[in-house]
């Protein structure tokens, strides 16, 4: 249980940094999505069905104060846990470049998705979004890349502390 | 029997799995068809959370406002300490007045704008801002035992903000009209011409529907029409920053400057009953003014 409401608490308290401390930055389009940080460390980490939970009510919980009306976090944050869970094995993930390349990845195809999906979703035809990807997702992917260079080192050493061991119960089954 | 023990036992994981994106994709049909359920439960959770995001942004403003005011007392740390003591105390005192008297001002403002206009508003504050680079909206202290309900208009004195998208007991969120999910019937103050103002991102909107025989150029004023029905009409929205008539069709391009400052926004207003104008008034020819 403990394995589940301390990442859960966390998720909530990164929310609220990202709505309230993050958004406060000068420069407005680099602002890091920490809540993609801690669901991939999750995803590298974590057994795949309490994982999973997480990570989809950490996507609700972003779509509540999101101005997306259908709620496509709750979709794309399991879909970045499980494609996390897939990848951890088969990527090198100890160096600082390895870790921000794959969140800076991640990052990306969760963009992708979100487009895709709002072109999709929306009744009424938008005009073309693809453009806006690299004023927008790339520099939000780039600082969210470079702030998991510190974080997941930090949420390593969070979970050896509070569980143990390094990760927050790998290899488990849920 | 075996129908558990094939999906929860061999393939334990991958039903979990699939179970979750039914979830989301069920949520995310049930949100479409605006279903009472998703809304209760949202409204609920978005109650659990607010407090601390309401919380934060208190604390930021304090740090903010305490940062701000000792930030170029730091050359005095040469100086004896009694006479540093006394400088940062007064400036403290200052600044905080001076705080105060910008609150006063902008709530003045925002009082007076509230007068001039013939409906019932609820002065709300901004407590949030979206967690996504990709759609903009603001969470509000305000929400449905305020009598705050979906589609209201969010506007301010500098001029249109947005409307309310979701509402929870004490808190709401506002759909700015930066979001590319946002559009407003408005006129070109100049010349009457009519079209929608859609978001385009980053502190920039776009006119819609804005045809290519009227005459429109770049700093003329974009006001809403009146005819959407949540705002009043002649509320500005903002500038024309750009005309492109290159463009083959019937429709000419145009960019807007939104005229409020949404990096900015502390107060706002939320128009909770609009009276829109006697008829007779609404039947008049309006004539084009160059």
């Amino acid at each position: 249980m403990k394995k589940v409401i301390f990442p859960l608490l966390l998720g909530i308290f990164f929310l609220v940094v990202q709505t309230t401390w993050l958004t406060s930055f000068p420069i407005r389009r680099i602002r890091p999505d920490i809540v993609l940080i801690l669901t991939l460390y999750l995803g590298i980490s974590s057994p795949p069905i309490s994982g999973g939970i997480l990570a989809f009510i950490l996507g609700y919980l972003m779509d509540l104060f999101s101005g997306n009306g259908f709620g496509l976090y709750a979709f794309s944050r399991p879909i970045l846990f499980y494609g996390a869970q897939l990848f951890k094995d088969r990527i090198y993930l100890e160096s600082v470049h390895s870790r921000s390349l794959f969140v800076f990845l991640f990052a990306l195809a969760e963009g992708f998705l979100l487009l895709v999906l709002v072109k999709a979703l929306n009744p009424e035809p938008l005009r073309n979004l693809y453009p806006l990807f690299f004023p927008v997702f790339l520099p939000q992917s780039l600082s969210t890349a470079l702030l998991s260079s510190v974080l997941f080192p930090l949420f390593r050493k969070g979970s050896s502390l509070l569980y143990a061991q390094p990760g927050l119960g790998r290899g488990g089954k849920g | 029997m075996r129908i558990r023990d094939f999906l929860f036992r061999r393939y334990t994981v991958l039903t979990v799995v699939i179970l979750l994106l039914l979830s989301a994709l069920i949520l995310i049909s049930l949100r479409v068809k605006e279903r009472k359920g998703v809304v209760f439960f949202d409204g609920l959770l978005m109650e659990i959370c607010s407090p601390f995001q309401k919380t934060s942004t208190f604390v930021i403003k304090k740090v903010r406002g305490v940062f701000q005011g000792y930030l170029f007392l730091v050359d005095l740390h040469r100086e004896n300490e009694t006479l540093k003591k006394r400088m940062a105390d007064l400036q403290r005192e200052n600044d905080q007045m001076r705080e105060m008297v910008q609150n006063q001002e902008r709530l003045r403002k925002l009082l007076q704008f509230k007068e001039t206009l013939s409906s019932t508003a609820i002065a709300a504050e901004v407590v949030g801002r979206d967690p996504s680079s990709w759609f903009k909206s603001v969470t509000l202290n305000k929400g449905e035992k305020e009598g705050i309900r979906k589609g209201m208009a969010v506007i301010s004195p500098g001029g249109v903000i947005g409307q309310i998208f979701k509402t929870a007991p004490s808190h709401s969120v506002v759909l700015l009209i930066t979001d590319y999910n946002s559009a407003i019937d408005s006129i070109v103050r100049r010349t009457r011409a009519k079209a929608i103002v859609e978001g385009g991102g980053e502190n920039r909107c776009q006119l819609k529907y804005l045809l290519r025989a009227e005459d429109v150029a770049q700093g003329d004023r974009v006001v809403t029409s009146g005819l959407s029905g949540n705002f009043p009409k002649g509320l500005m929205i903002g500038e024309i920053t750009k005309v492109d008539k290159k463009g083959h069709g019937i429709f000419q391009y145009a960019e807007l400057a939104p005229s409020v400052d949404f990096t900015r926004l502390e107060e706002v207003l939320v128009i909770k009953e609009y009276l829109p104008p006697p008829p007779e008034e609404k039947g008049k020819k309006v004539k084009k003014t160059r």
